[in-house]
This record gives C-alpha cells, sequence and structure tokens, in this order.
C-alpha cells in the first residue's frame, strides 16, 4: 500500500516530473487549440525524441499533453467555432453560440471546472478497476485476446468514419503494413516485395508521424487562408453555484465518458457525442435550447471526453489493447522503452501504472490552473497563420521520423504515407483505424496463430473452444451482433417490428 | 418509394477503384508468402487481412450505386476538371513539389540548410511576399530546432 502510494506521488514530489507534466499539459492545452495540430500529432513525434529518456519522465510529458490537449480542442471550438481536436465538435454546437452571446469567459471556465471534474473521475475509475481488470485479463486465453482484438477493431470500423466498409478496409490496410517485414515464429520475409530494405518492417512511428503529422499538413492547406472570428473574453471563473448546479449532469456524463473511452478503439469524440445526446435527452429544461447556448450542451461532451482518457487507459494498461488513437500512440512509447502493456504490466511493473495515475491526477490539476488562466496569450497564439504553420508541421514530421533510427529511407516512407493519408482523409477514410490496425495487427497474427496452435491446427477445435469457453462464447457473440448491428438485416428488422 | 442519394465527390470512384488494385496487388504479395496458406502458416493472416481488403473495396464500390455525384458535373470531363480544381490547387501542388525536393536536398546541402530554404521559400509563397519577415521567422526557427532537438532533446538530426 505505501509502495503504490509512493508511486502515485512520484510526480508530484519531483521537481522534475512535475515541471514535465506542467509543460506537458500547457503544451498540451496548445497542441488541442490550434487546429491542424493535434494530440495525436504531437505525441507521436514525441516518442521519437524521448525514446532515450527515462519512461517517467517522457511518460509525464505524454500525459499532460494528452491531458491538456483533449481539453484544449474545447477553447477554439467556443472562441472561433474551429473545434480544435475531434473530441470538441460537439462543445462548438453550445460553446460557439455562448460566445457570440457575449459569455465566451463564463463558457471556457465552466468547460474548464467540467474538464478537470471528468478526468479527475476518469482517473478514479482507472485506479479503481485496471487492477482487477488485468488479474481477471491473466486468464485470458489467446483465443481471447484475439477475440478482444477483433472488438476492438470491429468497434472503431464502426464508430468512426462515414461507412464501415471503409472503416474495417482501414483497418486491414493497418494490419498489412503492421506486418510488413519478417515473420518473427519463420524469419520468412513477408510483405516485403522482395526488398531488403523492408527486411526490417516498417516502424510504426515513421506510419503514425506520416498520417497524423504529415498527412494532416496536407490538408490543413485547404483552409490555408481561414480567418478566425474573435470573441472578447472576460470573466473567466464560473460562480460556484453555476458548478453546483451542473455537477449532476457532469457526474452522469464523466461515467458515460469513462465507459465509452474504455471500449477499445474508441475516444473522447465518440463519448462526447454520446453525453451530448444523453443531455440533449435528459435535461428537461435546458438554461437555452440545445444548438442555441445551452450551458448543459457544453458541460456534457467536455466533462464525457476528459473522462474518456482515463477509460481510455483502462484496456491499455490491462490488456494492451489501445483505447484510442493516442493510447494507440503511447503503447508504441512503452514498447519502445522495453515495457509489455497488458495484464503483466501491473505484475512486472507496477509503479509504472501507479505513476500513470498518479501523473493523470497531476495534469488535472494542472489543466485547471492553466485552463482558468493565460487567455489573453492563448488568443494571441492560436492565430498562428496556418501558412506559417504547415511547412513547420512538415519539418517536425522530418527530425521526428529522422530521430528514430537516423535513416533518411523511413524519412522518405514518412512523406509517402503523408501523401497517402491526405487522399485517404479526402474521401472519407480516418487515420485512427489504420493506425490501430498497424499497432494490433502483428498483436491479432500472434495471438491468432496462438490460439490455432493450441488446438492443433484444427478448424473445428478452434470454433469448439468459442463456445465451450463461456468468456470467448460472450466475445464472439457481441462481435456477430456488432457486425449484424451494421448490415442491412437491422434495417429490415426494424421494419418489420414496425409493421407489426 | 423515395431513396436517399449521399453525394459522391470528384475522383472517389477512381480512388475507390485504385484502393481495389491494391488489395488485388496485396492478395498477390500475401500469397506469395506461401502459396494457399495452412491454418497457422506465416501466410494465412497476411491471406485474411488482403481478402478482407478486397471484401471491403468491393462492397465501397457497391456502394456507390446508392450515391449520386454533384447535379452540376456535367460527364466526366467536366468532372476530372473539377477533381484537379479541388485538390491540385497551385499552392497545393507548390507544397508538395516543395517537400519532396527538400527531403531530396537534406542529403545533399545539409539539413539546416535545406530547412532554412524550404521553410523561407513557403513562407514567402505562401504570405505572399513579406520577404524579410518570412526570412527571419525562417532563421529564428532554425535556431529553434537547434535548441530544442540537438540541445534539449539530444537527437540526431539529419
Amino acid at each position: 500500500m505505501s509502495d503504490t502510494f509512493s508511486y502515485f506521488l512520484m510526480a508530484w514530489l519531483d521537481p522534475q516530473l512535475l515541471l514535465l507534466t506542467a509543460v506537458g499539459t500547457l503544451a498540451g492545452i496548445y497542441v488541442g487549440a490550434i487546429p491542424g495540430l493535434s494530440v495525436t500529432m504531437a505525441v507521436s513525434i514525441l516518442i521519437s525524441f524521448t525514446f532515450s529518456w527515462d519512461i517517467n519522465n517522457a511518460l509525464a510529458l505524454m500525459v499532460g499533453i494528452y491531458v491538456g490537449g483533449v481539453y484544449g480542442g474545447s477553447r477554439t471550438a467556443i472562441l472561433l467555432n474551429i473545434p480544435g481536436a475531434p473530441s470538441a465538435v460537439t462543445t462548438a454546437f453550445d460553446g460557439y453560440p455562448l460566445a457570440q452571446r457575449g459569455e465566451a469567459g463564463r463558457a471556457i471556465g465552466l468547460s474548464t471546472v467540467m474538464s478537470v471534474i471528468g478526468g479527475l473521475l476518469g482517473t478514479l475509475v482507472l485506479a479503481g478497476t485496471a487492477p482487477y481488470l488485468a488479474d481477471m485479463a491473466l486468464e485470458f486465453a489467446p483465443r481471447d485476446y484475439f477475440l478482444i482484438a477483433v472488438l476492438g477493431l470491429l468497434l472503431v470500423s464502426t464508430l468512426s468514419g462515414k461507412s464501415l466498409a471503409r472503416g474495417i478496409f482501414s483497418v486491414a490496410l493497418g494490419g498489412i503494413i503492421g506486418l510488413v517485414g519478417m515473420d518473427t515464429v519463420t524469419a520468412q520475409p513477408r510483405l516485403t516485395l522482395g526488398s531488403m530494405e523492408l527486411l526490417g518492417g516498417i516502424h510504426y512511428v515513421v506510419v503514425m508521424i506520416g498520417l497524423f503529422g504529415a498527412a494532416e499538413a496536407f490538408y490543413q492547406l485547404h483552409n490555408l487562408n481561414q480567418v478566425p472570428i474573435k470573441q472578447k473574453v472576460d470573466k473567466i471563473i464560473p460562480p460556484f453555484k453555476m458548478v453546483l448546479k451542473y455537477l449532476p449532469l457532469s457526474m452522469r456524463t464523466s461515467i458515460i465518458g469513462v465507459v465509452v473511452g474504455a471500449l477499445p478503439g474508441t475516444g473522447g469524440d465518440i463519448a462526447s457525442l454520446f453525453a451530448y445526446d444523453h443531455a440533449k435527452r435528459t435535461v428537461k429544461n435546458p438554461s437555452s435550447p440545445f444548438g442555441e447556448g445551452a450551458y448543459e450542451g457544453l458541460v456534457a461532451p467536455e466533462t464525457a471526453n476528459n473522462a474518456a482518457v482515463g477509460g481510455a487507459y483502462v484496456p491499455m494498461l490491462t490488456l494492451g489493447m489501445p483505447g484510442d488513437a493516442v493510447t494507440a500512440v503511447i503503447i508504441g512509447a512503452l514498447v519502445i522503452h522495453g515495457l509489455n502493456p497488458g495484464p503483466m504490466l501491473m505484475i512486472e511493473t507496477p509503479h509504472i501504472f501507479w505513476f500513470t495515475v498518479g501523473n493523470l491526477a497531476l495534469a488535472n490539476l494542472f489543466l485547471l490552473l492553466f485552463g482558468l488562466t493565460g487567455i489573453r496569450v492563448f488568443s494571441k497564439v492560436v492565430e498562428v497563420p496556418k501558412a506559417l504553420m504547415i511547412p513547420l508541421i512538415l519539418v517536425l514530421c522530418v527530425v521526428g521520423t529522422y530521430s528514430i533510427n537516423s535513416n533518411m529511407m523511413e524519412v522518405y516512407w514518412m512523406l509517402g504515407f503523408g501523401i497517402f493519408g491526405y487522399w485517404l482523409k479526402v474521401f472519407g477514410f480516418q487515420m485512427g483505424p489504420i493506425i490501430l490496425g498497424v499497432i494490433l495487427g502483428p498483436l491479432l497474427d500472434e495471438t491468432y496463430r496462438q490460439a490455432m496452435s493450441s488446438v492443433g491446427d484444427d478448424a473445428g477445435q478452434f470454433l469448439l473452444a468459442l463456445l465451450a469457453n463461456p468468456l470467448s462464447l460472450v466475445l464472439t457473440l457481441v462481435i456477430v451482433l456488432v457486425l449484424l448491428s451494421q448490415t442491412p438485416l437491422k434495417p429490415w428488422v426494424r421494419r418489420r417490428l414496425s409493421r407489426q | 418509394m423515395s431513396q436517399k442519394f449521399e453525394r459522391v465527390q470528384a475522383g472517389e470512384k477512381v480512388f475507390d477503384w485504385l484502393l481495389l488494385l491494391l488489395s488485388v496487388g496485396v492478395l498477390i504479395e500475401a500469397y506469395r508468402i506461401d502459396g494457399i496458406p495452412g491454418l497457422n502458416s506465416p501466410g494465412s493472416f497476411p491471406m485474411g487481412l488482403a481478402l478482407i481488403m478486397l471484401a471491403s473495396s468491393l462492397v465501397i464500390l457497391a456502394s456507390h450505386r446508392y450515391k449520386q455525384r454533384d447535379p452540376k458535373i456535367r460527364n466526366a470531363r467536366h468532372e476530372l476538371l473539377v477533381f484537379f480544381h479541388q485538390h491540385f490547387q497551385l499552392h497545393i501542388v507548390v507544397f508538395t513539389l516543395f517537400a519532396v525536393a527538400y527531403l531530396a536536398a537534406i542529403v545533399w546541402v545539409s539539413f539546416y540548410v535545406s530547412t532554412f530554404f524550404f521553410l523561407a521559400v513557403m513562407f514567402i509563397y505562401f504570405r505572399q511576399g513579406r520577404v524579410v519577415s518570412s526570412l527571419i521567422i525562417a532563421a529564428l526557427a532554425i535556431a529553434t530546432i537547434y535548441g530544442l532537438f540537438t540541445l534539449v532533446f539530444r537527437v540526431y538530426l539529419p
């Protein structure tokens, strides 16, 4: 117990870790707020710079950026009607009308306090549930891991993007990219096109920087001359009465955020949509009609997307499955530092788990501090023209990619992925599923082959094992249900029922 | 019965056909690993993923039955023109070409020189002039990159 507590307080008591968490949170707010920059992009690039650091220092910075970034997107959503991050799209629905009414300061203040409440609740749930989940996960067979990974990829395919087929294509494409190189069991070259360069595989950080960094830079060229409308900001700190009034709603939407965030492959954007929908359905007398400046429409998504951060860490730290794109990138960071995300992480390196929990709580407190101050400086910084930002992003991508292995070929690959990612984005494909495919593809391959080996490579026995084991059966049924819910069968059943 | 049609972007169908071609290419490459794979062979999973890519790209192509192109687009030639107008705008083409040239130049003229020229030229081009401020910002950016990455992060730059 005392060890747990000392690990928890590590980031609070070490001045260097404290500083890195503070810098990360502050930087995250700006990264999340500036349209064109994203938390995933920042963390992807950071991995390549921080892999020689001590793991605690690297994690402190990344956790800060993650927490700050999820919140930061709301500021530009309120002030400029431009969500800085996908998780802040719903914040703009009511946040911007509030700013137009001259209540931008109050809206920012309330969203800060609610984000902190959501973030702290998410952290609490992470601390309370993850150790038990990890214990349970130790009992999982390789086929269960395989099924959980399939479920995660299926969820990300269904919940992001404009069609299931596009989502599934993206995930499979990511899996193929992740499998390039030598087979880990037989050392046989796979998907290398006969090239010696590809025998070592394509480093996932190269793919991440290409798809999240360079592709975004190219995509932002479409809005090069977008001029934001400025808003007047005053009275940031919300009255205590106001916070108390919206506390019950924030508690409910925090739970929604944690649960949705914990589903592998989802994230703050989906959590905030669910929470907004919940608020619309349950709040009978909002302060204004929803969509016209209702404080309830601001509170719900803002609490949920920050609560989803803690939720997203649950599957990452207990099962080694990323909760969202950012945790997928953080898994990469843990692996680079020689750690093993999954149930063994809790046994082999419990300090990493409790350090992360303590660090998340600390980052949320810094969020409160930075969220309620420095708004004037912030207003200036987010006005940085894209004409300056886009070339700089590309240079950062080059530096970040080169610093992984000091290999120019990987820089060329990064640009290639950037250009390919641009076209995918143009035609409605999401980058998140591709990255999750890259990370989970090799894991799926490994667990599938282990599961097959355990039943003597007999497909019949494999199917029997799926039906005989309660957990495998439940997971299989959930996968089938998710698939069926996305097929024409669902509308057909609904039509039949409505006729009856 | 009225059927709701989704709008298809100019060039989207061609892109989806290209994805189908990519899927076929991946399938061939997966087949080359060990022919028709066994259930637990190195090629089994890549083959499975390639088949998923192929099936989903066929579904994407089939979904075009429920999509309509913009009524303003008159014919295939007009669609091509709209596509080029949307995605090959001068500043996008210029940035892409300069990005490729920049990466090629890093090896020949060093990272710092090529980065300075890339940033300066792009700033001047995107800001339509303002040469002096663009040069100053590019120089400041180079100094920051050196300070941050070489001195603080201690990483190797190209």
